[in-house]
């Protein structure tokens, strides 16, 4: 490969692996959307406080693996009790006061995280077995970022399939569009929002420990990745996995090919093409919500 | 004739010693003040986790920091520096005022930030908690906000950390803000200097820095540099990367393709230690000159081979070692065995030594002290006449000059480059006789003469009409 090209295709690399980034952080967030219309607002502090997680199980174990396991499970977990004990109470009060709700838990968590590990900036490295880069055809590319980009499309697989090929996924279905008539049919419709939840926070804790090693663990690590991720949901349509993933893939493209041919602009890039996108289309690329 | 030729030459040998004492870069002849070592206290029982305060009749400085939010480590540095020269200043019964020995109060001011809560806090600690000096902040737009609440309050205010030339340029100058940190038309031309002058080997440079007025501004400053000392240098690349960058792998590929022999960058972290990190991890293992790449965990995330061959320009530095004079090393170890005491936050690597931009913080506050002290009032009028053209010589050894027509401080700054451990011992020159096994850290340090790096005169301004 000439050297010309060979910067082509690893930008183009770059992109979609920052697009599969993008899309592992984005997951739980449209999972959570799209089935139970709650727009969460902790979901990037959920997020972060996985990556939290990651650094606490990795530096007691000094097991990355572990610390993959345990993190999204905890963070999983906290979700169930944050939809069980505050969210299911005030669903019935409409979309306000579940952004105020949540708002309020990204505050706790916020504080939390600061209460308990500080504000330092604190570190994860790759587990060893991945620590090393992959020369392809003159291209060194570190094999921890293509171990993101296999499992980001493995989550994305496993989802449309229980999602759309499975008996759990047409109920879930089935509850956001007529709750009432699927709790007649003897279906606990509350628990299921609530697993749904756990799951969309378990999405968000296996983002944040698989970008743990990747950036920076520290409190503003939730805003670093999470105003992406809301455009990526916005721009792919509110609930809409497919057009997350094609947003995230978007915006992962123009991020880096925008750094290649028009850097000045690049930082607004991801801005000016969410506003084009809304402009033509204002429930994003497959959205039905406005 | 024999003794009269003897006299001659003795008269000649004496004036062009004294000629060369004055014009000696860098070095000024004489000081006003300095760091006193025989009046330093005992700090041992130093904690700042639970420091002792005065209240009542005192001096009372409002430390205006994030002390919230992303930046609350900023906040923290800032703190525990301002505190140790306060409670150092304490221990010895405090500070003549009026003649009256009075304590020294810091007062916690959190800015967030923000330029708008900045206003907020800044009036707030001068019309309630009634501060006597502003010391502060980070950002820029902060410090532009802090120094026009000190001008419209008549208070004094130190700048101890926004680095813009502009802030004390054209209409943005107040006679009420010292500007005691280095600032960005020296960083750049240091760097510049550095690579022209000293080091002659690496010729293109790939500039990336923050898309902010900092991050420009300390472009500026490189390439006008290299005008200056280094003409045959290249610039291969030049970007600005949005703040807080989660991916820097596409300023990567576009370096490796440059060509570049340097990247050059003005980032601050997490941005500086994602940078260096995802470089390291992409196999851009060039040499990255850069100012705030210092904080020990990321230093240790890429350890020992990623982290050397990293350059730093520091406001804090040393010239062959850092322990000299005993004196020094006494200094170093009142703080390092107190250190050793303390819990969290401040029982982390980035507390271990009292030296980077926390020894600056930490002197910074001593010359402030040393001034008031001097002035012997609280009077913002008595504390300016000292201040102007004031020389101060920091515990280290180097001088810091206040140029009193734009109140910016002419300074050496120095070069350090980074290391393995076992190549620390002739500059980290006591046991045990590195900073960190666990990465590179400075090895070599270069003074660049305050001379050589003049801060820029605003040639608008009547008060520096005629001044060097």
């Amino acid at each position: 490969m000439d050297p010309i090209t060979a910067m082509y295709v690893t930008q183009g690399v770059h992109g979609l692996a920052y697009g599969m980034v993008l899309f592992l952080v984005a997951s739980g967030l449209t999972l959570i959307f799209g089935m139970m219309g709650v727009l969460n607002i902790a979901h990037a502090a959920f997020f972060m406080l996985s990556a939290y997680f990651a650094y606490q199980i990795t530096v007691s174990t000094g097991s990355f693996w572990l610390a993959l396991l345990l993190g999204p499970i905890a963070t999983g977990i906290l979700g169930m009790l944050v939809e069980r004990f505050l969210l299911r109470k005030i669903h019935t009060l409409g979309h306000v006061a579940e952004l105020i709700v949540t708002t309020g838990v990204m505050f706790v968590i916020m504080g939390a995280v600061k209460f308990i590990w500080g504000t330092e900036f604190l570190y994860v490295s790759p587990p060893p077995v991945l620590n090393w880069s992959a020369n392809v055809g003159g291209m060194v590319y570190p094999v921890y970022r293509l171990f993101v980009m296999v499992l980001t499309a493995w989550i994305l697989a496993l989802m449309a399939l229980v999602i759309f090929k499975t008996r759990l996924g047409m109920v879930v279905r089935a509850a956001v569009s007529n709750a009432a008539m699927v709790n007649a049919l003897g279906i606990n419709v509350p628990r299921l929002f609530m697993f749904v939840f756990g799951a969309g926070s378990f999405l968000a804790g296996i983002a944040g420990v698989t970008i743990a090693p990747v950036l920076s663990v520290f409190p503003g690590l939730a805003d670093q990745m999470g105003m992406d991720a809301f455009i990526v949901v916005v721009v792919g349509g509110f609930g809409s996995l497919g057009g997350a993933f094609l947003a995230a893939m978007s915006i992962g493209l123009l991020s880096s090919f925008g750094v290649q041919f028009l850097s000045q602009l690049a930082p607004l890039l991801t801005f000016a093409f969410m506003a084009i996108v809304l402009t033509i289309k204002p429930t994003g690329f497959f959205g039905e919500r406005e | 004739m024999k003794s009269f030729s003897k006299g001659i030459s003795i008269l000649v040998s004496t004036l062009l010693f004294f000629m060369w004492m004055v014009s000696s870069p860098g070095q000024v002849g004489a000081v006003n003040a300095k760091f006193d070592f025989n009046r330093m206290s005992d700090m041992s029982d130093f904690d700042p986790n639970n420091p002792f305060i005065p209240t009542g009749d005192t001096f009372k400085i409002g430390v205006l920091a994030p002390f919230s939010g992303p930046a609350t480590v900023i906040g923290q540095v800032y703190w525990i520096a301002a505190l140790w020269a306060a409670s150092d200043y304490n221990k010895r019964g405090g500070i003549t005022i009026d003649g009256k020995k009075k304590l020294i109060q810091l007062v916690k001011g959190d800015m967030e930030f923000k330029p708008d809560v900045t206003k907020k806090v800044a009036e707030r600690m001068i019309l309630e908690d009634k501060v006597h000096v502003l010391w502060g902040t980070a950002g820029t737009p902060n410090v532009k906000v802090m120094n026009e609440v000190a001008n419209k309050y008549k208070v004094i205010a130190q700048n101890t950390a926004a680095l813009t030339d502009d802030l004390y340029e054209g209409p943005n100058f107040t006679r009420y803000s010292f500007m005691t940190c280095w600032c960005s038309s020296q960083i750049g031309r240091a760097m510049a200097y550095y690579y022209g002058q000293i080091r002659k080997k690496e010729k293109r440079f790939y500039i990336l820095c923050q898309d902010s007025t900092f991050g420009h501004i300390f472009a500026e400053g490189f390439k006008a540099g290299l005008k200056e000392y280094y003409p045959d240098a290249q610039i291969v690349g030049e970007d600005y990367h949005k703040l807080f960058l989660a991916d820097f792998a596409p300023y990567m590929t576009k370096i490796k393709a440059s060509g570049a022999e340097v990247i050059y960058t003005g980032d601050f972290v997490p941005d500086a230690a994602n940078l260096v990190k995802q470089a390291r991890q992409l196999g851009v293992n060039i040499p990255i000159a850069h100012i705030y790449v210092e904080d020990p965990p990321s230093l240790t995330e890429i350890g020992v081979e990623g982290s050397r061959g990293l350059v730093q320009l520091s406001w804090y530095g040393f010239e062959g070692s850092i322990f000299k004079a005993p004196e020094f090393v006494k200094y170093y170890k009142n703080w390092n065995n107190a250190w050793k005491k303390w819990k969290a936050p401040y029982n982390t690597a980035n507390y271990e030594h009292p030296l980077g931009s926390l020894g600056s913080y930490i002197e910074q506050t001593y010359w402030l002290l040393s001034v008031v002290e001097r002035a012997g009032s609280a009077d913002p009028e008595k504390i300016i006449k000292v201040w102007e053209g004031d020389t101060y010589q920091y515990a280290n050894g180097k001088i810091q000059q206040m140029r009193a027509c734009d109140h910016k401080t002419i300074q050496d700054l120095h070069i350090l480059e980074a290391v393995p451990p076992e190549e620390q011992k002739a500059f980290f020159n006591i046991p045990p006789y590195y900073f960190d096994k666990n990465y590179s850290s400075a090895g070599r340090g270069f003074r660049i003469p305050a001379d050589k790096i003049m801060p820029r005169i605003d040639p608008t301004m009547e008060r520096c009409k005629g001044a060097k």
